[in-house]
Formats: C-alpha cells, structure tokens, sequence
C-alpha cells in the first residue's frame, strides 16, 4: 500500500450462492463483485454511489472484514481484511445502521459500555469517551433509556456513536443518514465533516445525491459489482458530459427536431422522456455556447415550449452513468 | 486514544455483566430460570415419590438437572441465536476479540442462573418433603454439582458455535432438546434406557457427570457398570475432547461465517 492511501482494493470479486426450490433444490450462484480497484486516500470522504443490489454493502462488509472475498486483494491500512482482521479491527469502525444491530432492552450507554469493552477502551477513559460520543451524536439526555424506546433516529445515531467509540481511523458508513429528520442528517454530516478535520477517513455509501455532493471528494459509482466511474464531482461533471444541463418540455417533439438539437455545439448527450402527456428532453453541454435564445428559434413550431437551465447535479452524472452500464 | 490490546477476562467480563443486564431487563427469563424450576420439582416430587427412601433426593437430582440443562446448555446457544435476531452477531463479530469469549462469558453467567435453578428446586422438594436432604457425601456432592455444570457448559459452547453458522440452530436444539434430556440421563438413570440408546446417551460429557452425581449422593446406587471413578474419567475425557472441539470449531465457525456472509441472516 503506498503512502497517503487508506484503502486499496485489487480485483475485489465476491460471489454469493442461495438455493432454488424445495426438494430437488438447484444452488444459484449471484456476482455481488465483478473485479472492484478501488485507492480511497487518507483523510477524505469518499462516496460509493450506486443502484440497489449493485454491492455497495457488499463492498463496505468486505472492507470491514465482515465478509472476505471469493478473489482479489483489499487492504485497509495495510492490512490485508482476509488475513490481518484482528490487527485491523481496532483500528476501524463500521456503521451499518438500520433498527436491528443493538441491545434494545439495555440502554444506550450500556450498549456503548459493552462494545468499549470488546475494543479494549482504556478503562480509565471508557466513562468520559461514552459520555463524549453521546453528546457528540445528541443523545445525552437519552443515555440510560432503553435502546427499545429509541426512534429510528436516535438508533441510527447510536449506530455512528458506537462506530466512533473507540476512535477508529477508518470509519465506514452505510447510509448513515437514512431515517433522520433533516435537523438530525445535518447534524450528522457535521459531525462527518469535523471526523475527517480530526484525520478519520471516511467510506461513505448513501443514496442521497446531495449529501455525496456535499461532503465527498471523490465519488465512485458502483453498478452490478463493477465500478463504472471514479472520479471528482467536477471529473465526473465532465465524464458524463458537461457542467451544464438544460431541459426542454413540449407536447412532443418531431425525430427531426431531436436530430437538429442533437447537433447543436456543446451538446453532448440528449435523454428524452415522456412526463404524462408532455416529453422532456435533458440535454448536457460540454460548453458555454448554446443559449436558450437559440433553442427556441431553433423550435419555432412549439409555443408551448419551457426551458429550464441548471447546473448538472451529481443525480444527473449518477443516472446517466448507471443507464449506460444497464444499456 | 488507541484501544489497548483486548484482553480474554475482559471480553469474559463484558459479556457475563451484559447477560445479566438483558437476564434483569427481559421478564421472559423468569420462565425458566424462577417459575420452570418450581413446576420440574413438583413434577419430580410427584414422579419420585414412590420409589423409596430416597426419593427426594431423586426428585432434586432429576429436576435439578432438567433445570440446569435448560439455562446453562440452552442459554448459552440461544443467547448467540439471539445476537443473530437483533443483528448484534455483526457488530460483535466485527469487534478485535474472539468471539468465543463472548459466548464464554454467557456460558458462565447460564450456569450461575442454572445454579440458581438448581438451588429453587431444592426448596420446592424440601418444602414438599417435609424435611431437609441429607445426602452422605456433602464435599463430594457439591464438587460433583460442579462438574456436571462443568460437563454442560462444555456442551452448551460447541451448541453456541452451531447457532453462529447457521440460523436453523434453534430449530434443531428445539427439536433435540428433550431427547438429549431423556439421553443424557438427567431425570432418571441412562441404564433405564433401551441398550442401543447408550453409545448415544455417552457421546454427552454430562450422562457420566450425572451418572457421578448419583453415586455420590445416593447411598446404594447401581449406575453405569464401571462405577464413579469410571464416571467421573470418562466425563473428564468427553469434557476435553468438547473444549478442543469448541475451540476448533469456533474459530473454523467464525471463518464460515465470513466465507457465507450469513451473519446478518434471521
């Protein structure tokens, strides 16, 4: 592993097998990994993006020493996950979130109390770094309730605290705002942000676009099992086509119309869809030239016709590259 | 602040304080570890009490024994079925300690709450008879107490080790929980037992520990032909070969685990 990388991953497959059927039962085999090459730099967010089942969680539990992989090599601080998990447990936390995964009969600090002890906290400091991560997440005031009396929110909080209890250097969320009011997501991704200043790297998965926009540096986009893009938001910007994205809706619009904006300078991918009884067509554009002003004379048979001019958002990048992989 | 090297007795300790953390929190273990107790010594009381002089003590050892076997070989495999049901199995697994230890620290905890079991039956058939036991060799009557525990808890961690690889362990015990009870000789003599039940019956550390129990408890008792010493060596014998098979197991367990990724299964 060279200097600066937190996470290295070399040709990551995984395969799960299940069976079919009941008495004469066939064993099928599904590919969750198809050669995953991954370097997640120290001291970042980087985000995995990517469809339901495109192995995301897979991934994220291979990395965490959850899981091992059928083939290929993952190193996380130099450790390799399949042979050194002990040495690299201590030195990693993993939040899979979720109701499931606490003691709900006992309370949160019980809760915390026990896995402090799992990690070897110092005794001396378990008391104080419990006291410390629950005012970090917003739960002090609810520490000696039953975790059974928790609302999904507050569970998933004491998921983040119990992953940063033993101060970990990599931290692995899996979709770690998933359930909170916005108030509570906000607060979390804060507390990411200032995880990262204190020098955690962190492996975000989320389905939220703008969350990944807002807190990663790199991203990669996952689609069944194979990493179709790693980039930089802007990379990506550009990989996909362009920093800008405009939309254009009628009530249909002729192959030769769409053959003409396909043409016009700066338009690099055109996706049409129907909307009820009107066609939206997205169009990305590589540069500065093409103006609404010339659409629309470009158009004249349409006076119906809106345009909307905006930024390419990371959901846009996100769509377009996982409909190209599905294509 | 890095986390010092886990050691075992604190993993132990951890995970003994959490048993009885969820033991105190959860009214269901008054089941069987208060009101189960008071029913098998009645049961047996009423079972026993014909057959002689010594029929309380067959009661206390029966009942005992039936309320032992549930909280310490039972507890000690459900405890970890019900770490896959509320999906702690992961986050436990995913911790720098063995996890065999974990289940150590419930093995322990089952046997003092068996022990307790043990102690309520006592009462129960006491307080039935009238009068108190006396048993002719109280020294070797509590260490022989011990060793059965002993004998079950052994079984009670290579059962935990099955309820890590696969979520249908507690269907199976369900299954086989009375039939290993009946085989092991818990409520009354394996030598009652149809013959072609023994080679069965001595593959379980605790049929000899219990068959030792008798001997030293009961004046005149005829229990397995090669008598207590040949007891107390042969549980000694499957004992070890449990523990061996518990650490092997488990540690092969922990790496099928992985392998599958079925941790998460319930």
């Amino acid at each position: 592993m060279s200097n600066g990388i937190a996470i290295e991953t070399r040709g990551v497959h995984r395969s799960f097998s299940s069976r079919k059927g009941f008495l004469f039962n066939e064993v099928v085999a599904t590919e969750a990994l198809r050669g995953v090459d991954l370097q997640v730099p120290a001291g970042e967010i980087f985000g995995l993006l990517g469809p339901n089942g495109a192995g995301k969680t897979t991934l994220t539990k291979i990395l965490a020493t959850l899981l091992l992989p059928t083939s290929g090599q993952a190193l996380v601080l130099g450790h390799n996950v399949a042979t050194e998990a002990l040495a690299l447990r201590p030195k990693i936390g993993l939040v899979l979130g979720g109701e499931r995964g606490l003691y709900n009969r006992i309370s949160a600090r019980e809760n915390l109390r026990y896995f402090a002890d799992l990690y070897g906290l110092p005794l001396a400091r378990r008391t104080g770094r419990i006291d410390e991560v629950l005012a970090r997440v917003g739960l002090s005031d609810a520490a000696d309730r039953r975790v059974e009396e928790f609302s999904r929110g507050m569970k998933q909080k004491l998921h983040i605290a119990r992953g940063i209890l033993h101060e970990p250097r990599v931290l692995f969320l899996d979709e770690p705002t998933i359930g909170l009011d916005p108030k509570s997501a906000r607060e979390t991704r804060k507390l990411i942000r200032g995880l990262v200043a204190e020098g955690v790297t962190i492996f975000l998965t989320t389905h939220y676009m703008f969350e990944a926009e807002e807190l990663c540096r790199q991203i990669a986009v996952l689609s069944k099992g194979r990493i179709v893009a790693r980039d930089t938001v802007a990379g990506l910007r550009r990989l996909v086509g362009g920093d800008r994205t405009m939309e254009l809706e009628a009530y249909g619009f002729e192959d030769a119309e769409i053959g003409r904006i396909k043409g016009m300078p700066g338009v690099s991918r055109l996706v049409a869809e129907e909307f009820g009884p009107r066609l939206r067509l997205t169009l990305r554009l590589r540069t500065n030239e093409l103006l609404p002003d010339e659409l629309l004379r470009q158009l004249p048979g349409h006076p119906e016709l809106t345009i909307r001019e905006r930024r390419t958002s990371l959901e846009d990048i996100y769509l377009d590259l996982v409909e190209e992989e599905a294509n | 602040m890095a986390p010092s090297e886990v050691s075992r007795g604190r993993t132990l300790l951890a995970s003994v304080r959490l048993a009885v953390l969820q033991f105190l929190a959860d009214p269901q273990w008054l089941v069987p570890s208060m009101i189960a107790p008071v029913v098998f010594g009645l049961v047996a009381y009423e079972l026993f009490r014909g057959s002689g002089a010594n029929f309380a003590l067959y009661a206390v050892l029966g009942a005992g024994m039936m309320s032992m076997w549930g909280q310490t070989l039972y507890g000690s495999g459900w405890a970890t079925g019900q770490d896959r049901e509320l999906g702690t199995l992961e986050p436990t697994l995913s911790a720098p300690t063995p996890y065999l230890w974990v289940v150590m620290g419930r093995v322990v905890w089952n046997t003092v709450s068996g022990l307790i079991g043990g102690a309520i039956v006592y009462v129960v058939v006491v307080a039935s008879y009238g009068r108190p036991l006396s048993v002719p060799n109280p020294v070797g009557f509590v260490l022989m107490f011990v060793f059965v525990i002993v004998t079950l808890a052994a079984v009670g961690i290579v059962f935990a080790a099955w309820y890590v690889y696969t979520r249908y362990a507690g269907f199976v015990q369900n299954v086989g929980e009375f039939a290993f009870y009946v085989g092991t000789g818990c409520m009354f003599p394996v030598i009652l037992l149809p013959f072609w039940t023994n080679p069965v019956s001595l593959a379980f550390p605790p049929t000899l520990a219990v068959d030792a129990l008798r001997y030293v408890s009961i004046p005149g008792y005829q229990g397995l032909s090669w008598g207590f010493w040949g007891d107390v060596a042969g549980a000694l014998a499957t004992t070890a070969v449990y523990l061996a098979v518990a650490g092997t197991v488990f540690h092969r367990v922990e790496k099928h685990v992985l392998e599958t990724g079925n941790l998460s299964e319930w």
